[in-house]
């Protein structure tokens, strides 16, 4: 009952504050929900993939970079629009995270997780050094009419294609509990991702499972490093402020929830606008990301211990 | 006999090698080959070597260009001074691209005392640190402070030529680094002094470093309605803050950049159209500077690629001017050689003849003014100084469509 109450209060709490900062300046509540979109879509496979592999990729944005120059290259070649791009993209890389999976994090799942870590990290810096060998770290970007698609209310004029992030991460979202709850590779998936040996001993053929998942994230990453060139300029380490974003956002979540991603997000984005909205602490958004996430943590660890 | 032969043999071989190594005049090169414009410098500086040699070196000799990659990084930047000088034993040392390598690199120089011909470092900091002894030192780059004062001269002239163009209001975005927190405090001493013009400024996190969100600081801008808008970002910046600006339409009278390169085939972008830019070359300088057209055409025709940033034809003018200096000090002695560069007079690809003059604290202060250009048709023109003025400016900015 208390608890319930406590939900409800939350809940008003929630309404309050955005009906507020909706009358006082709504372009908080709108850049801070366009870049949540970003940040969640760009992090929800990451999560999939320490939630089911138990791995943290640590050349997650560089794997975003790549899909981000196939996208790029493939518009300039064929003048199609990368929304367009978005399914051959994500085949190729899918394609390209089933290889890196096989060939090298495979081999390093038994090992201690700091050798997983560097090995990931190796092969981001790889992936970086790579593209700047091929595209140098001069930075490319393709102009489209849509992304400057606005929106007048009064005096308040808004880009709105932003928005875009946030439909995905929500897409995301729904798609991968369905993916997760309805199929039967769903359901092996999530077996294998709460108890490997388990599932092993059940008939699940875990490597195949793993070998899947990290495809089907990267596949996810790969269409939205196709949505992340419309709006972004790409160069080599375009991908890397990402790695660690993505990896804190979860965090924030607690692994193992997708859903969680998106709010952890929605947080973070608003949090950091409200901070823009004033003179003195518009340089503080890193700090807000960085308190949040401290904050989250601990409370957790508390409610744990008390627990 | 046949040791005789052999003996014969590996001398024949060896005296060529031997030959070359010696008569070579040796010029060590520090870049950052990771960075577009590191490695179009010494892309440039090898053009420039190439075509001296080609036609007949100088004193009768080769030049010989050794590069050590200087990763943007102060102690690697420190070593390849140590190396070039003491293992690969350089006449001269140039190159450069960051102030903060440069600061790592100054002990080193002090200590060899070699003549460097710098294409970078714009702080401030590193004129502070080199001190008024450093007679060796030949900085081509402007100090920031000459930027600043060649911008503003450049707006007094320019609305003294067009009486349309007036500037009250003057609106600084800037990157949340130390680049644009010093554009800002530079911005702020020399538009905001005295009152001449109402200053005001946000910040924004660069998409080079992970941001590329500029809706907060537009906003701040659109409600000050600047006379000129002027962004100090990277060229990841470009595009999208135009695509945002568009999205919130904010039309300033002049919109402005100021990113060290710009994106790959920004200027096939609608956008991109009546955008202003400061900046040191372009292509267009083609048809007014004729060591332009001959850089270009022979950076083209060497590399496949355009020449991207500026960097490349400074590069290429410091080879010529060591060059030219040795020629006339007849000799690679470094006293003889500082009297020789001292008489520079070289009319650079860059529009203008470089010559070396005392700056605050060095006396050997090669280039002052930058250049205030404007994007028009895909192109780069250059609308300031009237000299190197290439098309008449467009004004004002033109409302979004």
């Amino acid at each position: 009952m208390a608890n319930k109450r406590n939900a409800t209060l939350v809940v008003v709490l929630i309404i309050v504050a955005v009906a507020a900062i909706l009358v006082w300046r709504p372009t908080v509540l709108i850049n801070g929900i366009q870049a949540a979109g970003l940040y969640a879509s760009i992090a929800i496979p990451m999560g999939l993939i320490l939630g089911i592999v138990h791995i943290v990729n640590l050349a997650h944005g560089e794997f975003m970079m790549v899909a981000a120059y196939v996208t790029y290259m493939l518009c300039i070649a064929t003048g199609i629009d990368p929304f367009l791009a978005m399914l051959p993209v994500a085949l190729v890389t899918a394609v390209f995270g089933f290889v890196v999976y096989k060939l090298t994090i495979k081999q390093a799942l038994k090992s201690p997780e700091l050798n997983q870590l560097i090995l990931t990290f190796g092969i981001g810096i790889s992936l970086t050094q790579v593209a700047n060998l091929i595209f140098t770290s001069q930075t490319r970007k393709i102009s489209f009419d849509y992304v400057s698609a606005s929106v007048d209310i009064g005096d308040l004029s808004f880009g709105v294609f932003k928005f875009v992030y946030i439909v995905i991460a929500v897409l995301m979202v729904v798609g991968l509990r369905l993916f997760l709850t309805r199929t039967t590779t769903g359901k092996a998936a999530l077996a294998v991702g709460q108890n490997p040996r388990g599932a092993a001993i059940v008939g699940i053929d875990v490597d195949k499972t793993y070998g899947f998942v990290f495809a089907l994230a990267s596949a996810l990453l790969g269409m939205m490093g196709a949505v992340f060139i419309t709006t972004s300029s790409i160069f080599p380490a375009v991908g890397s402020p990402f790695t660690m974003k993505s990896f804190c956002l979860i965090a924030m979540a607690g692994i193992g929830n997708i859903p969680g991603i998106l709010g952890a997000s929605i947080l973070l984005g608003v949090s950091e606008n409200f901070l823009k909205a004033f003179r003195a602490t518009r340089g503080w958004a890193d700090i807000v990301f960085f308190v949040l996430i401290i904050t989250v943590i601990l409370g957790r660890s508390i409610k744990g211990k008390k627990a | 006999m046949k040791k005789a032969l052999a003996i014969v043999a590996i001398v024949a071989l060896a005296v060529p090698v031997f030959a070359q190594s010696g008569g070579t005049i040796k010029i060590g090169g520090t870049w950052p080959l990771g960075d577009i414009t590191g490695k179009q410098g010494s892309m440039a500086a090898q053009q420039a070597v190439d075509e001296i040699n080609a036609a007949g070196g100088i004193l009768g000799r080769q030049l010989e260009l050794i590069v050590v990659d200087d990763e943007l990084k102060a102690d690697k930047g420190a070593a390849a001074v140590e190396k070039l000088v003491t293992v690969d034993k350089v006449d001269v040392l140039m190159g450069g691209m960051a102030s903060g390598v440069a600061l790592g690199q100054i002990p080193a120089m002090k200590k060899y005392g070699k003549i460097v011909l710098a294409t970078g470092a714009a702080s401030y900091k590193v004129e502070e640190a080199l001190g008024s002894d450093a007679n060796w030192y030949f900085h081509l780059h402007p100090w920031d402070y000459n930027q600043g004062a060649s911008y503003a001269q450049g707006w007094d002239e320019i609305q003294q030529k067009y009486s349309a163009v007036k500037i009250k209001k003057i609106f600084l975005a800037y990157e949340e680094g130390a680049f644009g927190k010093a554009s800002w405090d530079a911005t702020k001493t020399l538009f905001g002094a005295g009152g001449r013009y109402v200053v005001d400024g946000a910040s924004f996190k660069s998409a080079a470093l992970g941001g590329g969100d500029y809706g907060s600081m537009l906003e701040v801008a659109k409600e000050f309605k600047p006379d000129l808008f002027l962004w100090a970002g990277y060229d990841a910046d470009a595009l999208p803050m135009l695509e945002q600006a568009k999205a919130m339409r904010f039309t300033p009278k002049i919109y402005l950049g100021a990113p060290p390169g710009w994106p790959v085939g920004f200027g096939t972008s609608k956008l991109s159209e009546n955008v202003m830019l400061y900046g040191m070359w372009a292509p267009s300088i083609n048809e007014v500077s004729a060591t332009s057209k001959k850089f270009y055409d022979g950076f083209v025709k060497k590399y496949k690629t355009e020449p991207a940033t500026y960097f490349a034809p400074l590069s290429y003018s410091a080879v010529y001017i060591y060059a030219d200096a040795v020629k006339l000090a007849g000799t690679t002695e470094t006293q003889a050689v500082i009297k020789a560069l001292e008489a520079t007079k070289y009319a650079s690809p860059l529009g203008q003849t470089i010559s070396f003059t005392a700056s605050n604290i060095i006396k050997h202060q090669g280039i002052k003014n930058q250049k205030i250009l404007q994007w028009q048709n895909g192109r780069m023109e250059v609308i300031w100084p009237f000299e190197s003025m290439t098309a008449k400016p467009v004004y004002p900015f033109p409302k979004w469509k």
